[in-house]
């Protein structure tokens, strides 16, 4: 209490200081002027009886002083003190102040940029009820080579009723790959015809998840099953495709020809998978039909963990009950197991090498970048030296002397951090457009408060790492003196050792990105199997309800097929289910001619073509001759890829052998094997091709058909008549995933290219400012040793030794630091070999490659010093002191 | 604020001034340092600027209380009077005061 009106009182005095000098001054004047007069009375003469006053009063200005401290916060008074000497010095050399904050803005942009990412992916809780308590689950198979693959309805029911560990599990169908939704309907908006993309979920998703819709209701575990035809919208498709309409609930809508009823719509935060789901309906498929479906597996699947259940015990569980069902269903389940993690740590899974990769380069960077401020600050501190000897002789502490040098540092780092945050505020808008595959969908990068008050950390620290060590060393000057060589030589040793750590750091970054540069250059020498230039493709669903048999579906798509062919400039025109480089396929058992028992293959690709598929993408034939239209009937002749032949057969030679669509037991028929391809890439061009097999369009119908047009014309035009051509054909008939082949290379590249991109671009600026570094310190050097080197050359020195001299006292910290960063990247870059394709993370070529770069880049910079060293005219420098 | 051995002597000060100020009423700082040397019958003779810390302390703790007035001279001075919370302040340091008093005072004709 006491305290607090203490306190309270010097605020406010602090607030009206100057009046409360003015009354003090007064006071004390009258306080003098009284005792004046009392020394009057006792008979001194006036002079001597103000004399006497002081003498009684205590004397000297000291106690002011005191007073004032007493009465107001002295910490305030000082550091405002010192914020406005550091104004003053700023003022006096602008360009300093301006390349200090500017650095440490690069680099704490950079921190605070990555650290957005890190937030949006790894660290902010998923926006569900208790997100740590929600796993994956999924299966996995070593004899198919599954190590986390969808689930089968079957198995996901038996796991729910069997388990004890789970307080429920939910499953979802209808996520591709990286998990956006792929279940496309049209939806009726005005007339105009428009896509809305969901996922089907079971009934209890919702509840799973503990979060409630904002108005109307979600789904029960019943209406997984029921044709209910209800459905659950996104905020934001309510609000963009409906209008915010308050009448939603209960509202039916035409959802690509049936019609559903609106039972419930979702906070705006909600997201599940992720952002790309734009509405949820049940799966809608009996039980006694899921009940029975253990292959093929599509069913995504979570689980909310019970309370006292850890994960290791919920493993430990299913997988017994994954053994039980082995089983019990050898047929489907040989060898199926289940995998269990944690819900954000899968979906995070994908991005986490990178980004933290990423986010270590960006901390070397921020410490590169404090070394060389610190460099700076060194460099200037000896320049500051006479005021600074000149305030230790006015009696400047040295506590408060470094007081006031860390003031003026952070002063700076505060301007640094607002421009490096402003920088920041860029990025989720720059990674948006730049590189939209780089994240995960999930995750929504954004400058939230935690993101803020971690680059208050940095502006917080940045100064101990950059001022430190200059503000205790130039603090210790004691006489003006101190200005000699020795004290220069201290310092030049000092920023020797920060250039030696700089270059340490960059070579890490440098050998990393090089690295990564290489095997980037590897990944795109990877053959796609197809020639992708002069290729447009695009997808197209046919609504199920108007086209209910399968020679419907086939007919429409044949007559699409036909008349994209008749547009002016198509070379080749074909149709598959799915295309290259796209991943997510049809996987089946399938037996090779010759195998029996349990020597079959187990995850053969099932592609479903047309005839001219192979021609329109340029994949070239090895053997045999393409498929004809009239592939069709029971035992239809199919293709093989090169995998599949090189697999079981040892060649590509195997024209004529069969081949059944199931194991070897099951009934199916032979089909005659008609030729073989070369491997298409399917899941990306760093993973191997697996054996896949080819069939004709119109035997197994696939809806989505991906449409591919080579032609001689420009992209534009030939996408411009294919939308006509569908449109002309059905209006119903959604087209989606328009691009080039081109591009769908490219992007299988993309987060190759965003890591390597970005890792290069770090690199690069530290290899500058290391490269800064070295030339600040000899270009001091040399301004310090003027005269010296004008004496050397006035006695006949040649200009070329005093070049090598410079060079080689500037080459001496660069040796040191690029040994040590050698050394320190063989033991980092262990760390990103799983992002590495084709290279080990000890490539002697990068290695060399790397210290080239280096080597260059301080040559140059200990060149342009040392050039001037040789240019010192002797009369000058020895007039100068 | 730690306790330290000058404190000893600042408080000893700081009850005066407060002790001054109730047997006086309202006086201006020389008037204080006056009176207090008076009392002491110059026994005690202090820089009288440090009367001047003393005033700021008990102000800030809200024990005494400055207005502007004028002197008995005619001159402009600020004067200062006990408050409520000063009283009681004074009553229990007096009361703490008499009491180690006593007990010093025992040690020592014991140690006699």
């Amino acid at each position: 209490m006491n305290r607090a009106t203490v306190l309270w009182s010097r605020i406010r005095a602090f607030f009206s200081r100057e009046q409360l000098d003015a009354e003090f001054a007064d006071e004390i004047e009258s306080h003098l002027q009284l005792l004046t007069e009392e020394h009057v009375r006792r008979g001194l003469s006036p002079d001597e009886a103000r004399r006497a006053a002081r003498l009684t009063f205590g004397g000297s200005m000291q106690f002011v002083e005191d007073h004032r401290e007493q009465r107001g916060l002295p910490f305030v008074d000082t550091t405002m003190q010192d914020l406005r000497y550091a104004a003053r010095t700023f003022r006096k050399n602008p360009g300093y102040a301006a390349v200090v904050a500017l650095t440490l803005a690069v680099g704490v942009g950079a921190v605070t940029s990555m650290f957005t990412v890190v937030r949006a992916v790894l660290l902010r809780p998923l926006p569900f009820a208790q997100p740590g308590r929600l796993v994956e689950i999924t299966e996995t198979n070593p004899l198919k080579n599954w190590t986390h693959t969808v689930a089968a309805p079957a198995n996901f029911l038996d796991w729910r009723a069997r388990n004890d560990v789970f307080a429920d599990m939910a499953g979802y169908v209808g996520v591709d790959d990286r998990g956006a939704s792929v279940l496309k309907r049209f939806v009726e908006v005005n007339g105009e015809p428009a896509l809305l993309t969901g996922i089907a979920v079971t009934g209890n998703l919702f509840d799973l998840l503990g979060v409630r819709p904002l108005i109307g209701r979600t789904f029960t575990w019943q209406e997984t099953f029921d044709d209910t035809n209800v459905l659950v919208l996104a905020y934001g498709t309510w609000q963009s495709f409906f209008g915010g309409d308050p009448n939603i609930i209960g509202r039916t809508i035409r959802l690509s020809g049936r019609t559903k009823r609106v039972v419930g719509v979702m906070p705006r935060d909600f997201f599940f998978p992720n952002r790309t789901a734009q509405f949820w309906a049940p799966i809608g498929m009996p039980s006694a039909e899921l009940e029975k479906a253990r292959r093929p597996h599509y069913l995504s699947v979570i689980a909310r963990l019970k309370d006292d259940v850890t994960v290791a015990q919920a493993r430990d569980r299913m997988t017994r009950i994954a053994s039980d069902l082995e089983r019990m269903y050898p047929g489907t389940n040989t060898q199926m197991g289940v995998r269990i993690e944690p819900l954000h740590q899968i979906m995070a899974a994908g991005a986490r090498p990178t980004i933290l990769m990423l986010f270590g380069a960006v901390i070397v960077l921020f410490v590169i970048v404090c070394a060389n401020i610190a460099s700076l600050q060194l460099g200037r501190g000896s320049s500051r030296t006479r005021e600074i000897a000149v305030r230790r002789a006015l009696g400047a502490g040295r506590s408060r002397l470094v007081r006031q040098l860390l003031t003026e540092a952070l002063v700076l780092s505060i301007a640094g951090t607002a421009v490096g945050v402003a920088l920041a505020s860029m990025t989720p808008a720059l990674l948006l457009r730049a590189a939209p595959s780089a994240l995960p969908l999930f995750a929504t990068p954004q400058l939230d408060s935690a993101v803020l008050f971690f680059s208050v950390a940095l502006a917080l620290i940045a100064p101990v790492l950059f001022a430190l060590i200059p503000a205790l060393s130039s603090s210790r000057i004691e006489r003006l003196a101190d200005r000699s060589d020795s004290g220069s030589r201290e310092t030049t040793r000092s920023r020797d050792v920060l250039v030696a750590c700089e270059v340490a750091l960059a070579v890490v970054l440098v050998v990393g990105s090089t690295l990564l540069i290489r095997s980037l250059i590897e990944l795109q020498r990877v053959d796609p199997g197809f020639r992708p230039d002069h290729v447009v493709t695009f997808k197209a669903t046919v609504p199920g309800l108007k086209y209910p048999k399968d020679a419907d579906m086939t007919r429409a798509f044949s007559r699409i097929e036909e008349q994209l062919r008749a547009q002016p400039g198509v070379v080749a025109v074909g149709a598959a289910s799915t295309i290259a480089l796209r991943g997510y396929s049809f996987t089946s058992d399938a037996t090779p001619e010759g195998r029996s028992g349990d020597d079959y293959e187990r995850e053969a690709r099932f592609n479903s073509v047309t005839p001219d598929y192979f021609k329109a993408l340029g994949v070239p034939l090895l053997a045999g001759g393409w498929l004809t239209e009239r592939d069709t009937g029971n035992a239809a002749p199919i293709l093989v890829n090169a995998s599949l032949a090189k697999k079981y057969y040892g060649t590509t030679d195997v024209v004529g052998k069969t081949l059944k669509p199931g194991k070897p037991s099951d009934p199916d028929p032979w089909q005659p094997i008609a030729g073989v391809v070369a491997d298409v890439k399917q899941d990306g061009l760093d993973k191997p091709t697996r054996p896949e097999i080819y069939m004709l369009y119109a035997t197994s119908v696939q809806n989505p058909a991906t449409f591919v047009i080579r032609s001689t014309v420009a992209t534009d035009a030939i996408v411009s008549d294919a939308r006509a051509v569908v449109r002309s054909i059905d209006r119903e008939i959604l087209v989606t995933d328009v691009t080039t082949a081109d591009a769908i290379v490219r992007e299988s590249t993309g987060d190759e290219r965003f890591r390597t991109t970005l890792l290069t671009g770090f690199a690069g600026v530290a290899l500058f400012l290391a490269a800064l570094g070295i030339y600040g310190v000899l270009a001091y050097v040399v301004a310090q040793r003027n005269r010296e080197l004008g004496i050397r050359l006035a006695l006949g020195a040649q200009p070329r030794t005093l070049f090598r001299m410079v060079v080689t006292q500037g080459m001496r910290p660069v040796a040191i630091g690029g040994a040590v960063g050698v050394i320190a990247a063989v033991l980092s870059t262990r760390l990103i070999e799983s992002l590495l394709f084709d290279i080990t993370p000890l490539d002697p070529m990068t290695y060399v490659a790397a210290v080239s770069v280096l080597a260059i880049s301080a040559a140059i910079a200990c060149a342009l010093p040392a050039r001037r060293a040789t240019r010192v005219d002797p009369l000058v420098a020895l007039r100068q002191e | 604020m730690g306790e330290s051995k000058s404190e000893v002597l600042q408080g000893t000060l700081d009850m005066m001034v407060l002790q001054t100020l109730e047997a006086m009423g309202p006086l201006h700082g020389y008037g204080i340092a006056r009176r207090i040397e008076q009392v002491s019958e110059d026994a005690l003779q202090l820089n009288q600027g440090t009367i001047y810390a003393a005033l700021l302390r008990l102000q800030q703790r809200k024990w005494i209380s400055a207005t502007w007035g004028t002197s008995d001279n005619n001159r402009k001075a600020k004067f200062y009077a006990i408050t409520k919370a000063g009283r009681k302040q004074l009553a229990s340091e007096t009361e703490n005061w008499q009491r180690i008093a006593g007990v010093i005072g025992r040690l020592m004709r014991l140690s006699q």
